[in-house]
């Protein structure tokens, strides 16, 4: 028990019980559902979630440095509508250009957010609420209203939506799905190994505290938006291959979704915990959930929202309840050690209990 | 070892200004190698101005600072880290969801490209076992306890080559156990040659710790004495030293009936068997230093927090004071200490700010507040308190420290309270505004009153009290008469120094 608890951290616990959960709800509507398990749900859900996730990393950066990132969703309907457009001007148009494009795009919107809330020192619930509706408003007067449309796009777009890793039988593994899950790795790999990373968990653990240790908050803060930004670019590049027909609401309500991938998945609303592998089991719990739910019950996509809205609340209410009672069984063990002999450690911890 | 003669760090002739206060006036300090300074002085005699200098928050105004005898310029906390210094406080300064190990080395600037985990928690491990501390370098450093996050800063003190290390208070907050662990960290980084400026309020721990002691008074260095030569009698009268201003003394006012009686007060952890009278007419004053919880047992008494043991009378009646609310309803007032946080509400109007405790005495049948009584209420006590303000509609951010002090009394005194206290009443507002506030104490003692006045400057302290009961780290040490009162027997027992004769009840 001991040695679990030294190497299994109440954080991981959850990511566990999230995959573990992933599976009683695939278990379970494959009981419901017939045809379940075909390769047209997969496929449904893993293009979903990959978008999402790409998102979500982004939103998990931000958060992880106690800031919020409400224009997620305007930033993707952006990005996708203005790509759209000038492939649609430009057929011609190399790819790596049109992907370039967006992301850029993307990173001028995650940098006026950046600084904003990092050197206006706006909360930032604030700065990116205004955000969305402005970005939103900028697409709307952009594009006069009118709608791209998918036979107006180049065809290597439209086939690098269908475009396959590999194929297992029925099941089809998209390239998308691929390029979401490199980014989950190498944006977790960043947070983990990088001082970059470490810092924004600095930074929401104790923002006083890194100031005092003179990190750059600013700085650091600023870059994180800006790389949500960048990722959001590339969501709304996806999102357009995916979809191809674009409409001034494109993406709306997708910070809703990030969000939420993002709190299910484990990341702490407060700053300074939380994993991209997290965020990345919320995208698909929710999405399968959500997927399934409108299979079964055949509710309607407006519920979808309120479905949302609820996970958020459990995700919400099992970390302040579960995680601090498994924080607690942590500290309440011997490895909670003082700057003491053992011994003493363990009387003291008597004391405390 | 390293040469002890020549010193790490001096400090020459320092000098810092804040608005109207002289925080530091012409300070020198010399900090040698493997010597532990302890810094002794009462609250705002210039300590945390002398520190945050050291790390490079505030900048003097005069003077400068040399290391290796070398001027050299602290512009900020990472510049003050690459010169060496560091400073570990009261409050552990780490990150709850990083590990103990990341805390160590999160301020390092040559970690390199990517974090080397195994690297990182090998490190942490020999650093803390250099330290003698047992700690899972793996675990977050949430949970941990006051000792071992100060165990953590000290480790990452080391990591850094620090040369100076600043311990502001660090033990106020730990268990006798804990102080003897610090304590021994303390001497292995002497051993070392870490040169250590040791600020406390204990006495006893600075003699058993320090090889020189330095005490700061008004801002200004009265003595600086090396341990064999001092003696707790001479740092205190150091420490006291200034002669008592004109204060405007407490007239006698005949004691009147029993108004508050309190037994075997507690709150478990916070303070504990605090007993007590206080009289109709009479002042009875709280002295104590920083972290000796007069102002919890303050709070306990209007029921913010409440007391968890002992029992409270008023007016001979057992009470329960479990909410401001409860509080006010039956008599009991307090004036905190914190007017900008929590006494007033600097954007509403002087009126608006009296009345609200009252809210309800002046709703119309309908519910409606009534402008016209609420104001007319406002404007006498602006009359009787002289509060300097074009009109009662002003709000109260507009005001001077000395006239919000004002606006804050008519809030409680608009309550007719038995009981006022006042906490700090006088601080941080200039001279004149504080004999008036001495004069208005004086009259609503006269007015039968019963009033417990909290505050850190003890000659005030002696000037207004009847009787003054001195706390220490939650426990009372005594309660002495104004004429067995002086300084030096307060400043005695407020710092566990029971040389004094001890109180009567």
């Amino acid at each position: 028990m001991e040695t679990i608890k030294r190497y299994l951290r109440p954080e991981q616990i959850r990511e566990l019980s999230l995959v573990f959960l992933i599976v009683v709800t695939l278990i379970f509507f494959g009981t419901q559902i017939e045809g379940y398990y075909s390769g047209r749900t997969f496929n449904r859900i893993t293009t979903t979630v990959a978008i999402i996730a790409v998102v979500a990393v982004g939103e998990t950066l931000v958060i992880l440095t106690r800031n919020y990132d409400l224009s997620v969703g305007s930033i993707v309907g952006f990005t996708a509508y203005f790509a759209g457009t000038q492939l649609a001007n430009n057929n011609e148009m190399a790819p790596l250009a049109a992907i370039l494009l967006a992301v850029g795009m993307g990173a001028i919107m995650g940098l006026i957010n950046g600084v904003l809330v990092a050197y206006g020192r706006v909360p930032s619930i604030i700065v990116t609420l205004g955000t969305l509706a402005i970005f939103r408003a900028l697409l709307v007067n952009y594009s006069g209203a009118k709608t791209v449309t998918t036979d107006s796009l180049p065809q290597w777009l439209l086939d690098l939506a269908r475009a396959n890793l590999f194929q297992v039988g029925e099941f089809d593994f998209r390239l998308m799905v691929g390029v979401a899950l490199a980014l989950v790795v190498i944006f977790q790999l960043v947070i983990t190994y990088l001082p970059f990373g470490r810092r924004l968990y600095a930074i929401g653990s104790n923002p006083e505290a890194a100031r005092t240790a003179g990190f750059p908050t600013q700085r650091i803060v600023m870059t994180a938006y800006v790389l949500c930004g960048m990722l959001s670019g590339l969501a709304g590049f996806m999102f357009l291959a995916r979809f191809g027909n674009i409409t001034v609401v494109a993406a709306q309500g997708m910070e809703l979704s990030a969000i939420a991938a993002v709190v299910v998945g484990g990341v702490n609303v407060f700053g300074g915990s939380g994993t991209m592998i997290g965020a990345l089991l919320g995208a698909l719990m929710i999405n399968t959930l959500e997927q399934s739910l409108i299979r079964w019950l055949q509710i309607s996509e407006f519920w979808r929202d309120a479905l949302l809205g609820l996970l958020i609340l459990l995700a919400v209410a099992t970390d302040a309840v579960i995680i601090n009672r498994l924080r607690n069984l942590w500290a309440r063990s011997g490895l909670q050690a003082r700057p003491t002999s053992g011994a003493q450690a363990v009387e003291e911890a008597g004391h405390d209990a | 070892m390293t040469d002890s003669k020549k010193p790490v760090l001096e400090i020459r002739n320092i000098a810092k200004r804040f608005d109207t206060t002289q925080a530091l006036d012409d300070v020198s300090l010399d900090m040698f190698p493997g010597e532990i300074h302890a810094l002794l002085g009462e609250n705002g005699a210039g300590k945390s101005t002398l520190i945050k200098i050291m790390t490079g928050v505030h900048q003097p105004d005069q003077g400068e600072i040399a290391l290796d005898g070398r001027p050299i310029r602290i512009g900020n906390a990472v510049e003050a880290q690459a010169h060496g210094i560091a400073a570990i406080y009261q409050e552990p300064m780490i990150f709850p969801d990083l590990s103990v190990a990341e805390n160590i080395f999160i301020s390092h600037r040559d970690q390199g490209v990517v974090l080397r985990w195994g690297k990182m928690f090998r490190d942490a491990e020999a650093i803390l076992a250099q330290l003698g501390v047992h700690l899972d370098v793996r675990q977050p450093a949430r949970g941990l306890t006051l000792a071992a996050q100060q165990a953590v800063e000290i480790a990452k003190a080391i990591s850094l080559k620090v040369r100076v290390l600043i311990m502001d208070e660090p033990t106020a907050s730990l268990s006798v156990h804990e102080v003897t662990q610090l304590f021994k960290l303390a001497a292995t980084l002497r051993e070392q040659g870490v040169a250590i400026l040791f600020i406390s309020h204990r006495m006893e721990e600075v003699f058993e710790i320090a090889d020189r002691i330095t005490v700061l008074r008004d801002g200004k260095k009265i003595s600086s004495t090396p341990r064999a030569g001092a003696t707790a009698e001479g740092a205190i009268r150091d420490m006291v030293g200034r002669k008592v201003e004109d204060f405007f003394a407490k007239s006698q006012v005949r004691r009147g009936d029993l108004l508050l009686s309190a037994r075997g007060l507690g709150k478990e952890g916070v303070f504990s068997d605090v007993s007590f009278d206080v009289y109709r007419g009479e002042v009875l004053g709280f002295a104590g230093l920083v972290g000796s919880r007069r102002t919890d047992v303050g709070l306990a008494l209007f029921g913010v927090e409440r007391a968890d043991a002992g029992e409270i009378t008023l007016d001979g009646r057992p009470v329960k004071l479990h909410s401001p609310d409860h509080a006010l309803q039956v008599g009991i007032a307090y004036a905190t200490e914190d007017r900008r946080a929590l006494g007033l509400t600097m954007p509403m109007s002087i009126t608006a700010n009296i009345s609200l405790p009252m809210l309800r005495e002046y709703l119309s049948r309908l519910g409606l507040i009534k402008r016209a009584v609420e104001e007319t209420a406002a404007e006498s006590f602006r009359e009787r308190l002289a509060i300097r303000a074009p009109s009662v509609r002003v709000e109260v951010a507009r005001l001077s420290g000395g006239n919000q002090q004002k606006v804050m009394l008519s809030k409680w005194l608009n309550a007719r309270p038995h009981l006022l206290i006042l906490d700090e009443p006088t601080r941080g507002i200039d001279v004149s505004a504080k004999a008036e506030v001495h004069h208005m104490i004086n009259d609503l003692a006269a007015r039968g009153l019963g009033i417990i006045l909290i505050s850190s400057d003890l000659p005030e302290i002696l000037a207004m009290s009847d009787r003054i009961l001195v706390m220490r780290e939650g426990r009372q040490m005594g309660i002495f008469t104004r004429a067995e009162a002086t300084q030096e027997i307060i400043l005695s027992a407020a710092m566990g120094q029971n040389s004094g004769a001890r109180g009567s009840q």
